[in-house]
């Protein structure tokens, strides 16, 4: 902390109580903990409406019975193994689509022919929702992992290429003209130049795509196969078994949670030179 | 083990480990692989039951069976060669056949059965005290899929007691949430099976007002296993053989429906817990396909608009199941 800082702050040990205070609880409002409360109180609320009878449903354990169940789904093996498979898809159709992404978004980004040729096709698709086209899609990739990494490579490929191409095209000309007047190489005009200034742009449609791979994997396994967290919890369902159904969401909830921040961590190190 | 194989010349050991291996190569060949999706519902456990004793086994084939969750995955699946049979409803099969997709039956499913419990209903809030077709003008009814098996019973039982099936809104609700699309008056009317028909009339506030079923075609076949045409032409011996080894594992459940081992059975095919299998009633399979009940439910498709005209039955069919 600079000395100047420090001399705009009033000293802590001789502030008023009151205003130590103010400011202690200005901090725990800043803090992720806020948005633990309100989810904590909701949950206290759920758990309060199942057990005193405010909604009488069967779709509606009280939330310790779902705690319950998620405990058992997991150390019996049978949502662990679930979740595996699910996590497994999503991760190979987001590294897939976000690799075509960026390829693409690439050379549609520095290539007019291809980016007049292959644009529209790409527009076109963009708005068919992922789920409409399964069942065509069973026709010819059958119901298992083909067609569940298709769909989740699909659902990633949009986000990362509409921001990759969006940041190659809008690249500072200067670098571009600094890189000729240097004659660099395409190739390291590529990774010097173009793909470190297009990148905070890349993570950001990434970090969407993920979310929406977790997404789009659940309701492929929903529609069809056998196996992944998806199709766990339409069987649950369907057996009437909406504690450890809703077992499957809390922890499609925490995972996608999970992913974000561990992508979010990944960001700040991808983007070292970017202040934080 | 290891100290006798050690003992063996090496050339002995190359013969006996040819030996095996022709056996196994032998032993596989004569187990006609069949891929079978089916729906985790009591109406797959004959087939599991069938499998448990042996019955396919018996009959030289091997039944590969993968879940699904319905009609939008399995049609599609099969017509992809995804799968070999698949489990499936008359009327998917005869709107499909309609389709240009040529599938053919090739064993029993599921039949109504009239002397016995209902396994399925149409419910209402009792305090509505709708009873018949003509109550629901101007109301609504959830089914699980619009032009599917469930919402032709309701629309033509609401026309056989007396309404207007047009002026009648169905409304698609999966059967899971049916009970609180009733009790939240979202709709008026709710077509389930069981076990959740069971489950939404326990409070007493849900009542079945009608069996839809038994009150339209008593004996109407539901479900059934399928297969492409294609497939049948080129596996004809196979596809009996699957029929011939479900037929006992039918006769099997019938007969031992309360028995702990189907009990047990069900609650594995089904996940149900085993204190809801317990009150589930006694249900009985059929062991055979009854074309004239295709017919009359074909005339029900073509009343309702669902079918342009009839279809060839004979051609749809196995003559083999239909004795």
């Amino acid at each position: 902390m600079s000395a100047a800082s420090t001399m705009s702050r009033p000293d802590s040990t001789t502030a008023p109580a009151a205003q130590r205070t103010k400011r202690a609880r200005s901090d725990w409002t800043r803090t992720r903990a806020t948005g633990f409360m309100l989810i904590a109180s909701l949950l206290v609320l759920w758990e309060i409406s199942a057990r005193w009878g405010w909604i009488v449903s069967e779709n509606w354990p009280p939330v310790t019975q779902i705690a319950k169940a998620l405990i058992e789904a997991l150390s019996s093996g049978e949502l662990s193994i679930a979740l595996l498979a699910t996590l497994y898809r999503v991760m190979l159709g987001f590294a897939i689509g976000s690799v075509v992404a960026v390829a693409l978004g690439i050379l549609l980004g520095r290539n007019r022919l291809a980016d007049r040729l292959i644009r529209p096709p790409i527009e076109v698709l963009r708005t068919m929702p992922g789920p409409a086209i399964l069942p065509p899609l069973i026709l010819l990739l059958g119901v298992e992992e083909a067609l569940k990494v298709t769909v989740v490579s699909l659902a990633s490929f949009f986000p990362v290429f509409v921001n990759a191409y969006a940041a190659v095209r809008g690249t500072d000309s200067t670098l571009l003209n600094t890189a000729r007047t240097f004659r660099l190489g395409r190739s390291v005009t590529l990774r010097r130049m173009l793909l470190p200034a297009a990148l905070p742009s890349i993570m950001a449609g990434m970090r969407i795509s993920i979310s929406i791979a977790l997404t789009v994997a659940v309701i492929a396994e929903m529609v069809s196969g056998a196996s992944g967290v998806g199709y766990f919890l339409m069987s649950m369902q369907y057996a009437m078994r909406a504690d450890v159904m809703y077992a499957a969401v809390a922890l499609l909830a925490v995972v996608g949670y999970a992913l974000n921040r561990i992508f979010v961590a990944v960001e700040g190190r991808v983007l070292f030179w970017r202040s934080r | 083990m290891k100290c006798y194989a050690r003992a063996l010349s090496p050339g002995l050991r190359m013969m006996a480990g040819m030996a095996i291996g022709a056996w196994f190569c032998a032993h596989a060949a004569a187990q006609t692989p069949l891929r079978v999706t089916y729906l985790p519902t009591l109406d797959a456990v004959p087939m599991f039951m069938a499998m448990e004793k042996g019955y396919f086994k018996e009959e030289g084939v091997v039944v590969q069976a993968t879940p699904s969750q319905g009609g939008a995955a399995a049609i599609p699946g099969l017509m992809g060669g995804a799968y070999d049979i698949t489990f499936s409803n008359v009327v998917s099969t005869l709107l499909a056949q309609q389709q240009g997709f040529k599938l053919r039956v090739i064993a029993a499913g599921t039949k109504n059965d009239p002397s016995a419990k209902p396994v399925t209903g149409l419910l209402t809030r009792k305090a509505d005290g709708i009873k018949s077709g003509k109550d629901f003008e101007g109301k609504s009814i959830a089914v699980n899929t619009r032009n599917g098996v469930i919402w032709l019973f309701a629309r033509s039982w609401v026309k056989k007691t007396g309404g207007d099936p047009s002026k009648v809104m169905f409304k698609e609700v999966p059967f899971p949430q049916m009970g609180d699309a009733l009790r939240n008056k979202q709709v008026d009317g709710i077509f389930t099976i069981s076990p959740f028909a069971d489950s939404a009339t326990k409070e007493g506030d849900v009542v079945r007002a009608a069996d839809p079923y038994t009150e339209v075609q008593p004996t109407a076949d539901i479900g059934h296993f399928v297969t492409t045409e294609d497939f049948f032409q080129k596996n004809q011996e196979a596809t009996r053989k699957f029929g011939r080894a479900l037929r006992k594992g039918v006769q099997y459940v019938n007969a031992n429906f309360k028995a702990p081992e189907t009990q047990l059975l069900i609650s594995t095919v089904t996940k149900l817990t085993p204190e809801i299998v317990a009150t589930l009633p006694q249900m009985v399979m059929p062991e055979r396909v009854y074309p004239e009940e295709y017919a009359k439910t074909m005339a029900l498709m073509v009343d309702a608009g669902l079918l342009r005209s009839g279809v060839d039955l004979s051609s749809m069919i196995d003559p083999a199941q239909t004795k």
